[in-house]
């Protein structure tokens, strides 16, 4: 009975233990490691790729995707700075981000709700829209002279980074909807069983395009924080970020199957890799080689996650991030 | 055996098909090229130019350096992703009689046949073809002869570079080598990696570098987009930029883009060397149409434009040149 409880604990927290470990690991490998500011550094890093991999959760927990989201950011991003060039006012580059970021995910659900397009395809399709806009828009050229814009991605409030305390705030926001929420529960229902989701009353249609409008606005959101923090409009930023989200994602233990997943989990995946890539440059391990480790992760990790399913019994249809599973009759 | 490309003598008041192979459309100078390339060919009344991109992908390159021969064009002009992945596809326009100019870099002999160890044979043009080009080991030296001087002893510095392969990148790189590093030895590379021309990747690998406890002394990037990144990891950390604004580093980079001279003005970047794709294209533009009405033969054309050296001293002129074209506010703040 106790060694039932034990196994219970491991498994529920084992992304933790293996943030724990790593964290362990880290400090043994490097001196600079635990240096405070080597810690507000991987939290600024990785305030991006945590507001893309909130995203790709709430898809993926429903049993969708984004593949888009590196040249939306892009787009929006640059968008959000032309507007504050014209205008001066950052409430005004914000919204445009959100904008832009929210239609391109809307065609996005379009395709995949109304036509049934598997989402691999349809953001596989609007990333190149995307990106081709972006580049059109500013002749493939960055745009400089950002003046103050960058405050949003390098400025402080207190002690803490202005894009680590967005982050903070859209992480409660997002953990809300996803645990406290009728939508946020249709979600898992979603992606567990579309069909017994619909038979069961629930508006499939009308979740996909919610969550993709999400999608958007974090995408949009992330588009800001990004060019501001590199002080320059880059249509040719953020290429493959969505890997960087899915890593997050699948690490952090979202079944890429649908119906499980959670945002601690997410922010554990996100620590994970930000700790990973951190270390490995902080010891000097060349980038190509850091490719072939993080690749080699997202295998094991999928391995893993398949083979603890395949264990922990088909019954188990959701879990969410009070633990609380939904199993079949 | 190499077929002599034929050029194509049209009629008075014909127009010839010519196209640009980019090497991508998500990468800065390659666009600033393509754009160039554009408004240079705008001023031939019988030149009609298409511009493609091969997306900074071998396989979409070989795709549309196919696609030249298929659609006949009257010339193509190529600037290679991976000389020795689009050499062959270079020889296969030159077979099928398509005049070939090679840009930004030169493609050689040794791409297609491998490197014989003899420079001469070495740095041959690929037979049937000509080149206009920038010299990328001129191009580095530019930085790397004032680093000499300016570098403080015992220095430790980091190093960003091109993605692997790329000619211009691996050439810049081995310029570092011959005019720095080799009179230099008492200077450590304390990091070095790829971050493949890219500000964010550069960003996001100084971020963690300044990490490591030891002062940074100077960054050498092989492009200003990466110095850029590195520099904007720093700005704001008071070991690298004094709140007055000195900067407590140097900084190395090439290309003399809009952005650079900003940082220079700034005196947060020491010195670039300008790799002006406007004066690439205008040349590719002239002989191309040379080429195409029979004044000359296509394996005449062996060009390289000047990299003069931008620094404080100079940068005014050419942050001018930025403000004309456009891609510099003239208050230097908010404008588009």
């Amino acid at each position: 009975m106790k060694n039932n409880k034990v196994s219970y604990y491991l498994q529920k927290f084992s992304i933790l233990i293996v943030l724990i470990v790593m964290f362990i690991a880290c400090s043994l490998l490097s001196p600079y490691f635990l240096k405070a500011n080597n810690l507000m550094n991987i939290a600024r890093q990785l305030c991006v790729g945590i507001l893309i991999a909130y995203g790709e959760m709430i898809l993926i927990v429903s049993g969708f995707l984004d593949l888009s989201v590196g040249s939306v950011l892009a787009l929006a991003g640059v968008m959000a700075v032309s507007a504050y060039k014209s205008t001066g006012s950052m409430p005004v580059a914000i919204l445009a981000a959100l904008a832009v970021g929210v239609l391109c995910n809307l065609f996005n659900a379009f395709f995949v709700g109304n036509f049934n397009v598997p989402a691999f395809i349809a953001t596989l399709g609007m990333q190149q829209v995307a990106r081709g806009i972006a580049l059109y828009y500013t002749g493939g050229a960055n745009i400089l002279q950002l003046g103050k814009f960058v405050n949003i991605g390098q400025g402080m409030l207190g002690v803490l980074p202005i894009p680590v305390i967005i982050v903070i705030i859209i992480t409660v926001i997002v953990w809300y909807l996803f645990n406290q929420t009728r939508y946020g529960r249709s979600l898992y229902a979603i992606g567990g069983n579309r069909k017994a989701a619909e038979a069961s009353g629930i508006n499939s249609l009308k979740s996909i395009y919610i969550s993709y409008a999400i999608n958007g606005l974090l995408a949009g959101m992330a588009g800001v924080i990004f060019m501001a923090r590199n002080n320059a409009g880059l249509p040719n930023g953020a290429v493959g970020y969505e890997m960087t989200g899915l890593t997050a994602v699948i690490v952090g233990g979202t079944s890429f199957t649908g119906g499980v997943g959670t945002v601690m989990g997410t922010i554990a995946g996100a620590f994970i890799i930000g700790f990973l890539e951190n270390i490995m440059n902080l010891i000097g391990v060349n980038s190509y080689i850091q490719s072939v480790i993080e690749g080699m992760i997202i295998v094991l990790a999928v391995a893993f996650d398949i083979r603890s399913k395949n264990k922990k019994s088909s019954k188990v249809i959701m879990v969410s991030d009070d633990g609380e599973e939904k199993k079949t009759p | 055996m190499v077929a002599a490309p034929m050029a194509v003598h049209a009629d008075e008041g014909e127009t010839y098909d010519v196209c640009f192979v980019a090497r991508a459309s998500a990468d800065t100078f390659a666009a600033w090229l393509t754009d160039s390339m554009q408004k240079a060919a705008a001023e031939y009344d019988n030149i009609n130019l298409t511009c493609v991109s091969g997306e900074a992908d071998d396989n979409e390159m070989a795709t549309q350096l196919e696609n030249c021969i298929t659609k006949e064009y009257d010339l193509v002009i190529v600037q290679s992703n991976n000389n020795a992945a689009q050499a062959p596809y270079v020889k296969e326009l030159v077979d099928a009689g398509i005049p070939v100019i090679t840009t930004n870099p030169t493609t050689h002999q040794c791409d297609l046949d491998g490197e014989t160890g003899d420079e001469a044979v070495d740095n041959a043009v690929l037979a049937g073809t000509g080149t206009v080009d920038a010299d990328p080991v001129e191009q580095a030296s530019r930085g790397a002869l004032r680093a000499v001087e300016e570098v403080p002893e015992n220095a430790n510095v980091v190093v960003l570079r091109g993605p692997s392969g790329n000619y211009h990148a691996e050439k810049r790189r081995e310029a570092w080598d011959t005019y720095f590093f080799s009179e230099r030895p008492d200077v450590k590379i304390l990091y070095e990696d790829y971050a493949n021309w890219n500000n964010d990747e550069a960003l996001a690998l100084m971020e963690t570098w300044v990490q490591g406890g030891t002062h940074i002394d100077a960054i050498i990037s092989m492009n200003d987009n990466m110095a850029a990144g590195a520099i904007e990891a720093i700005r704001n950390n008071t070991d690298y930029v004094a709140e007055d604004g000195t900067p407590n580093f140097l900084a190395y980079g090439v290309d003399g883009t809009a952005q650079g001279c900003l940082l220079i003005k700034e005196g947060l970047l020491t010195a670039t060397a300008l790799q002006n794709a406007e004066e690439i294209a205008n040349l590719n533009m002239e002989y191309a149409e040379k080429v195409l009405t029979g004044e000359m033969d296509v394996t005449e054309v062996n060009d390289f434009v000047e990299a003069p050296e931008i620094n404080a001293e100079n940068v005014d002129e050419y942050i001018q040149i930025y403000i004309e074209n456009g891609e510099i506010a003239a208050d230097g703040t908010l404008a588009e």
